[in-house]
Order: structure tokens, then C-alpha cells, then sequence
């Protein structure tokens, strides 16, 4: 907010005295009252209005009294006939933005002025009344409208489109009436009629492709005035060529041409538009690239530095698809690195080390060591990934990029800037053998002196399971018991943990960190004393906590197999009692929001948006409403609730969607039904299942609703029982059978007589899918290492023609219903192969986990390759079943 | 979509601020965030140099005017040339009202004339008008030179 300014020099009265010095919203209030005058002193009320105006920019709000009484009295300023204060007046409407109630009070002088032979007072009369205007309001100005739109005035046109663009959220249905005199606009002289017509046309046939392509068509040949419509042509044009590649597999891409034309356009805007067009073409070839990329190696060393960001933005981008054709720009952009605008230059360092080549890391890394210590820790981040991706390209450079990382790791730095140094460190650790120790020993003197935490605990951890696996074990020891006697209790607790993993695991070592831990027995903080005294009955040799060195291992190493979400859940649930708490009854499906479930309508992320909300426990809720039902409570434990099915369309009178709940020997139903007509109670409600063309199923079981009344969702239960433990699967078609009786609308009662209906449901499905459940591993490497190549089956599959690698992967994820690991279920947009890692446990609990290797050729054939590693043979060969026969 | 224009002076108070289609609630953030944007980078920087800067998909487009920092936040078709259109657009209606980059006090004086330069340049977050010839006569109600 701003501050009345002080006097800084006495020389300078004048210049430093703010006019609105001590502005008071209530003082302003009061002198609106001029407003009311009969002799309306023109002057005062645009100094009033200004002062108004000053206080709603500095984000002063308005009691809804407040701006009532402003708005009465502003619209009495109609009267006057001061050129200067109608403007002010149209604007400070606007501002105040009156409900719909008060907009009474205007319209009929902004009508006055729609119609008046100004034209100013028209174009303005216009953007008043569309801000403010209502649908019933805005059919009786449509005819108005209308003839503005393609009023000779240039001002009077583009401020009836621009009210069209923005009417058109509203009152689509009306707008979209105006589509032939837009289209005259569209071919207007005037340049930017132009423009805010063809903005408008283009959002009025969005969803009609074949009218947006001869839009494109007629204009790409036709003349465009102004470069900023140009542009828009550019965007309508490629969002044309997605649509119709797909059909067009051979032969020249249409309108390229018209994009390589727009290269050689004169205004910047336009030709950096088509040149980003070009980079963004799906599957674009080099040819085609290649005076796209010439065009922007040029503006990379222009004088202006919103080109220059813009060049080397796009030139980034391309490089991550493209890099090789990105490298003849690459000396350009090393001049770019010494940018004053710091964001060029770290895009440009970025570039760089995506498109540079082996031999020139070293001279890179050098130039970027200078750079480094003059940006922000939010650009050093980006730097530090770049830099991890290039350690992973050119695995023999190891030992220059993990030392450059060491030695920024040393620098001053906050908590994001460090973790993203420390999590580069852990994965070329992991992806690069050679680099381990070095790695861990940059680690290890990192934690000396580290002041987070969470940091201090990740090291220890990550040392805790690669340490024992190096050739000298012992020189971790030192770092690690440093932190017992140096650090908080948390990270002395993590030390502790770390010392007994390396105790378990090497033996030489286990008689010297006996010794440690006992020492660790007297810690002030009982979590470190108990840690202590766990490990040290645990890897005892004549240890009574566990028999064998296997379990010492796998209690040591092994992970959790339960979401920590669900563990926590379960722990917050437990009351203490003589029956101690049991891990097995921690549920394991990872828990998702419903699908059925409808997104907040309209709302739509913007700027710098807030992180989803948490999804809601449902798999507790289901087990618990099952478990009360008598006729399913014989049934075992619930092994998976699918997300609601919708077995209706939207908004029809019954709305009705189905949970299936998967036992071992049995299916459960769950249909929710909501009844969506007020003047109907339905009764005896059920669900007539025909199960012909699911033969290994036979129904059991039907729980019938007795009310179902307006608006109130309510189940019921339909029951099927299977082969044990088979996955069976098969189709069932559904029928809504009940009796409906009319009620009274004014009372709410219902008639006594009712009337037998029934209303067909949309089939479903029990798929393979069904019987697998998403849970998660954290490192599938150490994962599919430990399940050990047993009952490993391979083989490759042809996918057909797809749309996109995206598109197929994202159909083999949920045909196999599993949980896709370490974020692989993301396809970077244009790379021609991907692997997707996936996990899950199969119905007998059975573990299995998916390695999936995509490719995908030039006509959009994507191969498969499918490696499926389980603890059962059976399992693994169901696997491929499920994807052969998908 | 232009999602702000924002008018700070050098110490970082603000002196005008316009939001389009950003919540109530984040505007304070972006506020605050522009404010310590123009701290970090436009010291020395010459009039009208323009500075660019991006936020995962918003770009923002700032400059120095006088005694006065200018910022455009925009999305999608806005990105950092379109701002830069504005951007010039709003400089020079400003140069053209106070009749040289403003100090602080010219700009405050000239305040009304300001925000219905704006008014014809920036609609609920599209770009209106774009010629300050044009601009200039459309705040006094005349009708532009070309009609």
C-alpha cells in the first residue's frame, strides 16, 4: 500500500509532496457528496473521481453501503455536459462494477448514449454496459451491438468485439449470434478491428474444426493488417496443422508454407511467432526446422532483451527435443551467459549444457563457476538439474561435474538450492557406479557441516544403504559418528541407524560399532537410547529379537510395504488396549481421489496457484460400510474398491454410478443411486444384474433400497461369487428397478399409490484390472533387484497406431490397473521411446513389477517391450494376458 | 490474458495497480512479489530498458520510467513479446500525459489522465488500443485522426 512520501529536502518542496498526501478514504466519501450539487462544478468532481480512483487502485475496498451511495451519485454526473467528466464518470462505473439491482439506475443513459450521434459516447456507452449488463439486459442491446460491431468507427467496432470476447464466458448462446457480422469485421481496414475480430471469431468456432480451418485457410491467403492479428493467425494456424497431422501422414505438412513465409515478415513479433510455431510442429523434421532456428540465432543477438529472452526460451526448448539442432547457435549463446538479465542468461547456460558435447563440458563448467555466485538460488536450481542430466549424457565426465557440485554444495545456499545439489549427488550415485565413492564422501563431508536436518537425515540414510557396499566401509564411520556427538537428537537418532546398518552388514566392523552404539545407550534423548538398544539386541549375535541374519537384513533394510500415509492413519485410529497393533491391518492400496468425482465448475488455476487439496480417505469408509452389512460380513477382508463407475450420463433423472469391491471369493456391487426429480420418491429400489456374459460369476446376494427420495444418495448392493482367488472378469448389463410415487410439491408428501418403472443402466465391466492393487515401491531398482529374475517373463508387443508415446503408455497403465513409479508415467513431449516403471500387488498378495519400454516410428507405430518380475510364476504369465488380450 | 499492470514508485509503494481474473487472495502475493522483482533488478537500469522475467507458464515484462517502476504480468497469447507491445504502449501514453518520464509528483498529478490512458490500453485483460496518437484523443472523447 502506499505511503504518504516524507520530505526529503527542503529545496524541493513542490516536487516531493504527494497530492493525495494523507488521502482518507472516509474524507473522499464525503466530498462525493459534491456529486449532488445542482450547480455541478465540473473540475471538482474529476479531482473527487481521480482521488476515487487513486484509492480502489491501491487495493481500497468499498463497504457494498459505500458503493451504492458512490454509484447513485456518480450517475448523476450524467447530467453535466463536460466532455473530461464523462469519461471519468464512464470509467469510475466500471470501476465500481454495480450489482445487478443498481444497474437499473444507468442503463437507460448509457442506452441514451449507445445511441447518440457521438461516437465516443457510443464506444464507451458500449464498454460500460457490457461490463455491467446482465443476459436479460444484454437481449434488449443486442441489436445495438450488432450494428457496432461493424460500425464505420474503428473505436466504436473493436470496443463492441472486445465487449464480445469477454460477454462471450458469459452469454455464449447470445454471442454466437453474431457470428456474420464478426465476420465482416474480420476483412474491416482498420488493423485492430482486425485483430479483435479474428480473436473472436476464432473463440466463437473453437469447437468447429472444419470452421476454424477455412478461417485459417481464407486468411493465410487473404491480407492481415495488424502483426499482433498475424500472430493470432500464426497460433490458429498450428493448432490447424496438430489437427489435421494425424491424418496426413506422408507429403508436404500444409501451411508450412505460410509459417516459413511469416519468417520473413517486418515486424519481430510476428516472425518470432511463426519461428516458435515451427519448433512447436509435432514430429518436425530438420529441414523444416532449419529456418526457424536461423531466424532466432539472429535475435539472440539483438539489442533488446525481451527478443533476446525469447529466442533463447524457445531455443531451450527446442534443444531438449532437438539438441543437435541447436549447436550451431551455441556461440552466440556462450556470449549470452555474461547477460545483465538474468534470466537469459541462465536459459542460455541451460541450453547449453543440453546441447553442448563432450568435449566441451570442461569449458563450460568453468564459465559457469564464474556465474554461478551472481544469480538467485531459484536459477541455480534450474542450473543444478541441467548439470545432473549432463553427468548422466556423458557418464566419463563424472569426476568434473560431481567436484563442480561438491564445491557449489559448499557455497552459501538455502534449503531448496542445497537439496536439489544433494538429490543430483544421490542419482549419479545411483546411475553411475564409478562415481559412488567420491559421491559418498563429498556427502560425508558435506553433513560435517550442514545446517538442515532433513538434509543431515537423507545423507545418513542413503550412506546407511550404500556405505557397507563400498571397498572401505570403515572411513564413513568417522563422519558418522561425528553427528552423535555433534548434532540435534533427530539427526543423532538417523546416525545411530546408520551405524547399525553398517554393523549388520560388514562383519569386520561390528565388534567397533558395538563399542559406538553402547556409548549411544546414554544419550540425553530416549528415541537415540532406544534405537540404541534395538539395534544392539538386534545384530547381536545371540540376538532374541529376531533369528536369523536374513530377518537382521530385512527388518534393517527392508521397506515398509504399507503407504506411510495409510500407517499414519491407521496409528491416529488405534486405541491402546490389550491387543498390541498389527501392521498387517494397515490397508496397502494407495489411496486416489474417485474419478466419478466432478470438479469445482469454472475454476480455473491462475498465476501462481495453490497446491491441491488432499484426496479424502475412502478405502476406511468402504471396509467399515461393508463390514455392516450381514449378508457380506462372512465375506473376508476387502482386497479393492475400483473409483466410481458412472453408469448414467450427466443430468438425467436418476443419476447412478457403481464401486466394485473385489474379495477373494466374492464381488460386491455397490450402486449409489440419486434420484434427481423433486416431485418423485422412488421405493424398493434394486438392481437387476444379468450376468450372461460373466460366466464364472453367480449372484448370491441383492440388497434392495427401500426410499430413495429427491436429492439424497443412498446404495444398493448387488453380490456375485467367483472361483477363489481367480481373477475372473466378464461383462454385466444393469437394470434400475423401483417403484415411483408422485409428491406433492408444496407439502413434500408423497401419494400412496406408486407405479412399478424401470430404467436401463449402462453395462460394466470387472476387467483384469480390478484384481491388482496400486502400491508403490520407493526405489524399483532396489526393488526389481530383490524379486530376483525367477519368474521373469519378456516379450514385445506391436500397439498399432497411436496418437501419441503419452496416449499409449497412459492405456497400458490402466489396462495393468497399476501404480506407475518414480514419476515414469510422464512422457516428455516429442521423445521417441520411454520406459515406464510400474508396481502393484496382485489379488493373493502377490508382488509385481513392470518395466515397459515404449518406441514409437515415424507413422505413430509404437512397439512394446514388457518385462513382468512376481513372486509367482502364474502372476507374471497373467500379466501378458491381460496386455495380449487388452 | 494480461493478468496486471502494476505502477510502483522507487521505494516500492504502489501507485497503481489493475488485476484481471486473479483472485482476491493472490494479489497480494504477486504484489509483493513484483515489488521485490524491481528491488533485485531495476537499479541503474536505463528508462524504458525493458526487463523480462518468467514464472512456470506467466511472463513478466518491467521497466523504469522516471521516478516510476512499470510491471505486466501476462499468460498464454501474453507472453513476453505481447507484453512488450503493451508495455510500450502504456510508456509512451505516460511520456505523452506527463510530457517527459514523470517524476513521482508529475505522475500523481497527472493521475486521472494515467488511469483512462490505461482504461483505453488494457480491457479486463486484453489489449485494446495500441497507437498513443489514438489514445490521446480517445481520453478527451475525440474520435480518432484515421476515422
Amino acid at each position: 500500500m502506499a505511503q504518504p512520501l516524507v520530505k526529503k529536502d527542503d529545496d524541493r518542496d513542490d516536487e516531493e509532496y504527494s497530492p493525495f498526501l494523507g488521502i482518507e478514504k472516509g474524507a473522499v466519501l464525503q466530498e462525493a457528496r459534491v456529486f449532488n450539487d445542482p450547480q455541478l462544478d465540473s473540475r471538482r468532481c474529476s479531482q473527487v473521481i481521480t482521488k476515487l480512483l487513486y484509492l480502489l487502485n491501491q487495493g481500497e475496498t468499498f463497504t457494498k453501503i459505500e458503493a451504492t451511495e458512490v454509484f447513485f451519485a456518480v450517475t448523476k454526473l450524467f447530467q453535466s455536459r463536460d466532455i473530461g467528466l464523462r469519461r471519468m464518470v464512464y470509467l469510475m462505473i466500471k470501476e465500481l462494477s454495480p450489482s445487478a439491482d443498481e444497474v437499473i439506475i444507468v442503463t437507460s443513459s448509457l442506452m441514451k448514449d449507445m445511441n447518440s450521434k457521438t461516437d465516443m459516447y457510443r464506444a464507451n456507452a458500449i464498454r460500460v454496459l457490457c461490463r455491467i449488463t446482465d443476459g436479460t439486459l444484454l437481449t434488449q442491446i443486442e441489436r445495438y451491438l450488432k450494428q457496432a460491431i461493424v460500425d464505420k468507427n474503428p473505436v466504436v467496432a473493436s470496443a463492441a468485439l472486445v465487449s464480445g470476447i469477454h460477454l462471450l464466458q458469459t452469454n455464449p448462446e447470445i454471442v454466437k449470434r453474431w457470428s456474420n457480422e464478426v465476420q465482416e469485421a474480420v476483412q474491416s481496414r482498420a488493423a485492430l478491428v482486425q485483430f479483435h475480430a479474428l480473436a473472436l471469431l476464432q473463440q466463437i468456432r473453437q469447437n468447429d474444426r472444419l470452421a476454424v480451418s477455412k478461417l485459417v485457410t481464407s486468411l493465410t491467403r487473404g491480407t492481415v493488417r495488424s502483426p499482433l492479428a498475424q500472430c493470432l493467425l500464426i497460433r490458429y494456424t498450428s493448432q490447424v496443422i496438430r489437427e489435421s497431422s494425424v491424418n496426413n501422414q506422408t507429403g508436404d505438412r500444409p501451411f508450412y508454407d505460410y509459417l516459413e513465409g511469416c519468417l520473413r515478415h517486418k515486424a519481430e513479433m510476428v516472425i518470432f511467432e511463426a519461428a516458435r510455431a515451427i519448433t512447436e510442429l509435432s514430429g518436425v523434421t530438420s529441414r523444416e526446422l532449419t529456418p526457424a532456428i536461423t531466424v532466432l540465432q539472429l535475435f539472440l543477438s539483438s539489442s533488446k532483451p525481451v527478443l533476446r529472452f525469447a529466442a533463447v526460451r524457445t531455443l531451450n526448448k527446442v534443444s531438449m527435443s532437438h539438441p543437435m539442432a541447436v549447436t550451431n547457435c551455441n556461440i552466440d549463446m556462450e556470449s549470452l551467459i555474461s547477460d545483465q538479465n538474468r534470466s537469459i542468461a541462465t536459459l542460455a547456460i541451460t541450453t547449453l549444457l543440453k546441447t553442448g558435447n563432450e568435449s566441451s563440458v570442461e569449458r563450460l563448467m568453468k564459465q559457469i563457476t564464474n556465474f554461478m555466485s551472481d544469480i538467485a538460488d531459484e536459477f541455480k536450481i534450474v542450473v543444478v538439474e541441467a548439470i545432473r542430466s549432463l553427468c548422466i549424457k556423458f557418464p566419463l565426465k563424472y569426476r568434473s561435474l560431481m567436484n563442480f557440485l561438491s564445491n557449489i554444495l559448499r557455497e552459501e545456499g538455502g534449503f531448496d538450492y542445497k537439496k536439489a545439489i544433494v538429490d543430483s549427488i544421490v542419482i549419479l550415485i545411483r546411475d553411475i557406479p564409478e562415481a559412488k565413492e567420491i559421491g559418498l564422501i563429498h556427502l560425508c563431508e558435506f553433513i560435517e557441516d550442514c545446517e538442515f536436518t532433513y538434509l543431515s537425515t537423507q545423507i545418513l540414510h542413503f550412506l546407511g544403504i550404500e556405505g557397507p557396499k563400498t571397498s572401505d566401509p570403515s572411513k564413513y564411520i568417522r563422519y558418522i559418528y561425528n553427528r552423535v556427538i555433534l548434532e540435534n537428537a533427530t539427526v543423532r537418532a538417523s546416525a545411530v541407524s546408520t551405524l547399525a546398518k553398517f554393523g549388520a552388514t560388514v562383519d569386520s566392523l561390528k565388534p567397533r560399532i558395538f563399542v559406538l552404539l553402547r556409548r549411544c545407550l546414554y544419550d540425553i534423548d530416549d528415541e537415540v537410547r532406544d534405537r540404541a538398544t534395538l539395534y544392539l539386541n538386534t545384530i547381536t549375535e545371540d540376538s532374541s529379537v529376531v533369528e536369523s541374519d536374513k530377518d537382521v537384513k530385512e527388518f534393517l533394510f527392508g521397506s515398509l510395504d504399507v503407504p506411510l500415509v495409510n500407517l499414519e492413519t491407521s496409528l491416529k485410529n488405534y486405541e491402546p488396549s490389550e491387543e498390541s497393533f498389527n501392521i498387517a491391518s494397515v490397508p496397502k492400496e494407495v489411496k486416489s481421489q474417485p474419478l466419478a468425482e466432478k470438479k469445482a465448475p469454472g475454476k480455473k488455476p491462475t498465476g501462481l496457484g495453490a497446491a491441491p487439496t488432499a484426496p479424502a480417505s475412502t478405502v476406511d469408509a468402504y471396509e467399515k460400510l461393508l463390514s455392516s452389512i450381514p449378508e457380506f460380513s462372512n465375506f473376508g477382508k476387502l482386497f479393492k474398491s475400483s473409483a466410481p463407475v458412472e453408469l448414467t450420463e450427466a443430468e438425467t433423472e436418476y443419476a447412478v454410478n457403481v464401486v466394485k469391491h473385489i474379495f477373494d471369493s466374492h464381488v460386491v456391487f455397490q450402486y449409489n443411486c440419486t434420484n434427481t426429480i423433486p416431485e418423485q420418491l422412488l421405493e424398493n429400489v434394486s438392481v437387476i444384474v444379468d450376468a450372461s456374459e460373466a460366466e464364472e460369476f453367480s449372484e448370491v446376494a441383492s440388497r434392495p433400497l427401500r426410499l430413495l427420495p429427491y436429492d439424497s444418495p443412498r446404495q444398493t448392493f448387488v453380490a456375485f461369487e467367483k472361483p477363489e482367488g481367480v481373477p475372473a472378469v466378464g461383462k454385466f448389463s444393469n437394470m434400475l428397478r423401483f417403484i415411483v410415487k408422485e409428491v406433492d410439491p408444496s407439502t413434500g408428501e408423497a401419494e400412496d399409490d406408486g407405479v412399478e418403472d424401470e430404467y436401463q443402466l449402462e453395462d460394466l465391466e470387472v476387467v483384469a484390472a480390478d484384481y491388482m492393487l496400486k502400491v508403490g515401491v520407493s526405489n524399483f531398482r532396489n526393488a526389481w533387484e530383490s524379486i530376483g529374475p525367477d519368474y521373469e517373463r519378456v516379450d514385445e508387443y506391436g500397439l498399432g497406431p497411436r496418437e501419441s508415446l503419452a496416449e499409449a503408455v497412459s492405456t497400458v497403465i490402466n489396462l495393468l490397473g497399476m501404480q506407475p513409479c518414480e514419476s515414469t508415467e510422464v512422457v516428455p513431449s516429442n521423445s521417441r521411446s520411454h520406459t515406464c516403471l510400474l508396481s502393484g500387488v496382485y489379488i493373493g498378495n502377490v508382488k509385481v513389477l513392470v518395466r515397459l519400454s515404449f518406441g514409437i516410428d515415424g507413422p505413430k507405430e509404437v512397439a512394446m517391450k514388457l518385462a513382468v518380475r512376481s513372486e509367482d510364476e502364474s502372476v507374471s504369465d497373467a500379466i501378458h494376458e491381460i496386455v495380449a488380450s487388452g | 490474458m494480461l493478468l496486471a499492470v502494476l505502477f510502483a514508485n522507487s521505494e516500492g509503494n504502489i501507485l497503481v495497480e489493475r488485476f484481471n481474473g486473479v483472485p482476491a487472495e493472490e494479489r497480494l502475493h504477486w504484489r509483493s512479489f513484483l515489488v521485490k522483482l524491481g528491488a533485485d533488478n531495476l537499479k541503474g537500469v536505463k528508462n524504458e530498458e525493458l526487463l523480462v522475467a518468467c514464472h512456470k507458464s506467466v511472463y513478466i515484462v518491467y521497466t523504469v520510467l522516471g521516478d516510476v517502476s512499470i510491471f505486466v504480468v501476462g499468460k498464454d497469447e501474453y507472453d513476453e513479446l505481447a507484453l512488450a507491445e503493451a508495455i510500450f504502449v502504456i510508456t509512451s501514453a505516460v511520456k505523452d500525459v506527463c510530457g517527459k518520464p514523470p517524476t513521482e509528483r508529475l505522475f500523481l498529478d497527472k493521475y486521472g489522465k494515467i488511469c483512462l490512458c490505461l482504461d483505453e490500453i488494457v480491457w479486463k485483460g486484453l489489449l485494446e488500443n495500441t497507437d498513443k496518437e489514438r489514445i490521446k484523443r480517445l481520453v478527451r472523447l475525440k474520435p480518432p485522426t484515421e476515422f
